[in-house]
């Protein structure tokens, strides 16, 4: 019979051979997929390696997925490893969208372009963490899951965007279409290379992992979470404040995965609209995983999963291959890559016998 | 006419670090009340989980109706006859009770034969007076009668030997006396019961055979009407070693820490302090006895502020410490050493040095605004690894990797190091060898003989007795006597232990 035995201890290696190993997998199992359609998987892998990769202009779109990718996650960091999780970034995102957006729309004359970027940059961090904390406020007093609470309010930060779309915000020369006007010059980010969409966006996220890396490593304030995340008792005996410590990583979680949807509508969109890349709310969940809760991996991961995203959007055009077999080779990566974390704390063995 | 219906033969279990059972050998009747007794680590549940089939032993025989038997899965226990009532039960709580107690067997069809089912209810009450109400949700009954669910669940897999761990722990005495009468019947009925406690009450009250365990090894086996409460806890915890530490006594008519009206709720709701008045004076050793589960580990915990105090008041030099903050309390000179390392004493995947820091990591030169100094931690990890004789090869591993007696170790330096006016120490030789029980009974000598004042917690009456200038001992949630400790002696004590008034 073939059964799990717990590792004593996990060789540092590990960390780096497992992924790479999943990863080739996850490929091969992806490559049968295409092939049993019809595609020459290595056409497609070709593409998606040269839409992303490929040049500096795709690798401009590989970084501009990963911008809000980086964000988010860094903010998710901190809170799972308190083990609170936060599966609510989609929310916050569209609530940080929201926030920023309402100054872009309605409260920007005369201010000049540093001051109303300024403005939309606090109001959205200020959105998600609001969004953040509504929950966290629910667990410490009536010990709500989070779990359910944060999905939950994901799906009322949709249907209040959507409301927005359609009614209050709608811009009425859209010819119906549900989407805001077009924010004014000053609410826009600036970019970073002229000829590409990368903004000024992926230096806030590089920044960001800067700076939790060192609120992690360096600060008492990362001790006080590394304590709370292994043992929450010893945290209590040692005069930890719990909960404390868990609003303060909810609301950093929240106020990135809000300032995401910023760069995001203030970057890229330019105005507002239901549909502004929330859903990476929810691929940020896996890349934190995948990165092993460290803010520096989480970089590569990002830029990982952004580049299948961008590559595999582009494929689409380049080849006219759908997006869904696509969609197909990055949900059996990922699956390969989470489930084979199993191996880092397990190993397989076989036993004799029937019981 | 004597038929033996379980025995054990040189039963040996070896964990890495202990041996938690030493050739045990023992014999159960057929139509008896078999009692384990020994404190806590006397290696009595690892028997247990051995004759489930939870463990398989390093070495020896069992034998069930003078058959060699293997017992490899729970499965072969239940096969053999053999049902084990856990101390924390095992059911589904969303089920209804008929669904719980045929949880898992086939005999009653894909579509449940509700009817088949409740006769053999009947059957069982009827035998046993064990009635349960089949169809509601496990999550509405008491904790009485999910116990009772527990036993029928056994009965009905046809077990004939019965193993319940601690059983009582859980129950209101009208719930003990309610078990006793179906545990009697059961006997009537030709059942054999093995009752492993560490209550001496209620062996003398159930059991006809006692088997006592200490350490790992079986210290006497001996019928009830042949012994008395006082003998089996000498035996429970062993012979007085002779301690040549040498305690100046120190201690003055000052009350230091003082404690009125004390009463604390378990998490459960059920009050486990009961109204403690307690007055500790400056500079002497206070031991605590009594046997675990008797409100000391609460009673400790709310003067460290980690238990809600419900009514009362706790005074520490002046300062009124009620419900305060656990830093506010440590802050002001009262240091505690948990009753359980890993639980709560360290954050075992975190690395020595995150562990030795943790009642000064906030405080200069550890951090400074906020940030924190881990060359400073490294280098305070290292001088208390020195000072205290901890074996410390790689101050970054995980504190897990340490041995318990170095763990404790940590603990101690790290209470100790904050300089404390009041030390409290819970169960602080617990699982140590004797190498670092000594060292551990030496430190704490040493730092009272300097004036300090300690609260000491043990079960093993040696210790508290050879340490303790003044012993109290507490009995379901409540001090029952206070004492000189050169008036007391082992006897007294140990019937305070079971609930004798002093």
């Amino acid at each position: 019979m073939l059964y799990f035995e717990k590792r004593q201890s996990v060789p540092q290696y590990f960390k780096v051979i497992i992924p790479i190993i999943s990863l080739l997998i996850g490929l091969i199992i992806g490559a049968i997929a295409v092939a049993i359609v019809g595609i020459n998987p290595l056409d497609v892998y070709g593409g998606i390696l040269s839409n992303a990769f490929g040049s500096w202009y795709a690798f401009s779109e590989t970084l501009v997925a990963a911008t809000p990718l980086i964000l988010i996650t860094a903010g998710l960091i901190v809170v799972f490893r308190m083990n609170v999780w936060n599966i609510g970034a989609y929310g916050q995102y569209i609530m940080g969208a929201i926030f920023s957006s309402y100054f872009a729309l309605f409260a920007s004359h005369g201010l000049s372009k540093p001051a109303m970027l300024v403005v939309m940059v606090i109001s959205s961090m200020i959105g998600g963490a609001i969004w953040a904390l509504i929950p966290t406020f629910l667990k410490i007093f009536w010990e709500v899951n989070e779990v359910i609470t944060t999905l939950l309010l994901n799906y009322i930060a949709l249907y209040i965007l959507k409301f927005l779309m359609y009614g209050p915000w709608k811009n009425p020369e859209s010819y119906g279409f549900p989407l805001s006007k077009t924010f004014p010059q000053t609410a826009i980010l600036p970019v970073l290379f002229k000829g590409t969409r990368l903004t000024v966006g992926i230096i806030f996220a590089l920044i960001t992992v800067l700076i939790v890396w060192f609120l992690i490593k360096k600060s008492k304030f990362g001790y006080e979470v590394r304590v709370i995340g292994d043992n929450p008792l010893a945290a209590k005996y040692a005069g930890i404040s719990v909960n404390r410590n868990i609003i303060i990583g909810m609301a950093i979680s929240g106020a990135l995965a809000g300032l995401a949807g910023m760069t995001e509508v203030s970057g890229i969109v330019h105005y507002l609209q239901v549909k502004i890349g929330a859903d990476y709310g929810y691929t940020a969940i896996i890349v934190a995983w995948i990165s092993y809760l460290d803010p520096l991996v989480t970089i590569l991961a990002s830029i990982l999963f952004g580049g299948l995203a961008s590559g595999g959007y582009s494929l689409q055009i380049t080849m006219r291959v759908s997006y869904g077999i696509v969609g197909l080779i990055e949900s059996i990566t990922l699956f390969s890559l989470v489930g084979a974390q199993i191996f880092l704390n397990y190993k397989l063995r076989w036993k004799n016998g029937s019981s | 006419m004597e038929e033996i219906v379980l025995e054990t033969r040189n039963i040996t279990k070896i964990f890495p670090e202990t041996i938690a059972n030493k050739n045990i050998s023992f014999k159960l009747k057929k139509g008896e009340i078999h009692a384990l007794l020994g404190e806590n680590g006397a290696g009595k549940t690892t028997l247990m989980n051995i004759l489930y089939g939870i463990y398989m032993p390093t070495n020896g025989e069992i034998f069930i109706n003078g058959q060699k038997v293997t017992i490899k899965s729970p499965l072969d226990a239940i096969r053999l006859g053999i049902g084990m009532i856990h101390q924390h039960f095992m059911l589904v709580e969303t089920l209804t009770v008929l669904e719980n107690i045929i949880l898992g067997l086939k005999e009653y069809g894909f579509v449940i034969n509700k009817r088949a089912v409740k006769e053999k209810l009947k059957e069982i009450e009827r035998l046993y007076s064990l009635k349960v109400e089949p169809n509601v949700k496990v999550w509405q009954t008491t904790v009485g009668e999910q116990q009772k669910i527990e036993i029928i669940k056994v009965l009905f897999r046809g077990a004939n030997i019965l193993i319940l761990d601690e059983p009582t722990a859980v129950l209101t005495p009208q719930e003990t006396q309610g078990l006793f009468k179906i545990l009697k019947k059961m006997k009537d009925d030709g059942k054999s019961i093995i009752f492993i406690t560490h209550k001496l009450e209620e062996v003398m009250q159930i059991a006809d055979t006692i088997t006592v365990l200490r350490k790992g090894e079986v210290i006497k086996t001996l019928p009830k009407d042949k012994t008395t409460k006082s003998e089996l806890a000498q035996l429970m915890v062993g012979e007085t070693q002779t301690c040549d530490f040498l305690r100046k006594r120190k201690e003055t008519d000052e009350t230091i820490l003082s404690i009125k009206g004390l009463t604390v709720y378990s998490d459960k709701g059920t009050k486990s302090l009961k109204g403690v008045d307690l007055d500790v004076k400056r500079g002497e050793i206070l031991g605590i006895a009594g046997i675990s589960g008797n409100g000391q580990k609460e009673l400790v915990q709310t003067i460290a502020g980690l238990k809600k105090v419900a009514e009362g008041k706790i005074i520490f030099n002046g300062v009124d410490i009620t419900n305060k903050h656990p830093r506010f309390i440590s802050r002001l000179g009262i240091n505690y050493i948990p009753a359980d390392r890993l639980a709560m004493g360290v954050a075992p995947n975190l690395s020595s040095i995150d562990n030795a820091i943790m009642r000064r990591y906030y405080r200069f030169p550890l951090s400074k605004r906020g940030i924190m100094n881990y060359t400073k931690a490294l280098a305070y990890t290292r001088m208390m690894a020195k000072a205290y004789k901890i074996k410390l090869d790689n101050p970054f591993a995980p504190i897990k990797l340490l041995s318990g007696g170095n763990m404790q170790k940590l603990i101690l330096a790290r209470e100790i190091l904050e300089n404390p006016k009041l030390l409290i120490a819970s169960y602080p030789t617990r699982g140590l060898d004797i190498a670092s029980t000594q060292f551990f009974r030496q430190k704490l000598i040493e730092i009272a003989n300097k004036g300090k004042t300690i609260i000491l917690v043990s079960e093993d009456l040696d210790e508290i007795l050879s340490l303790s200038d003044r012993i109290a001992v507490m009995y379901e949630g409540r001090i029952v006597g206070i004492m000189d400790a050169e008036k007391a002696d082992k006897n007294t004590i140990g019937l305070m232990m079971a609930g004798a008034k002093a």
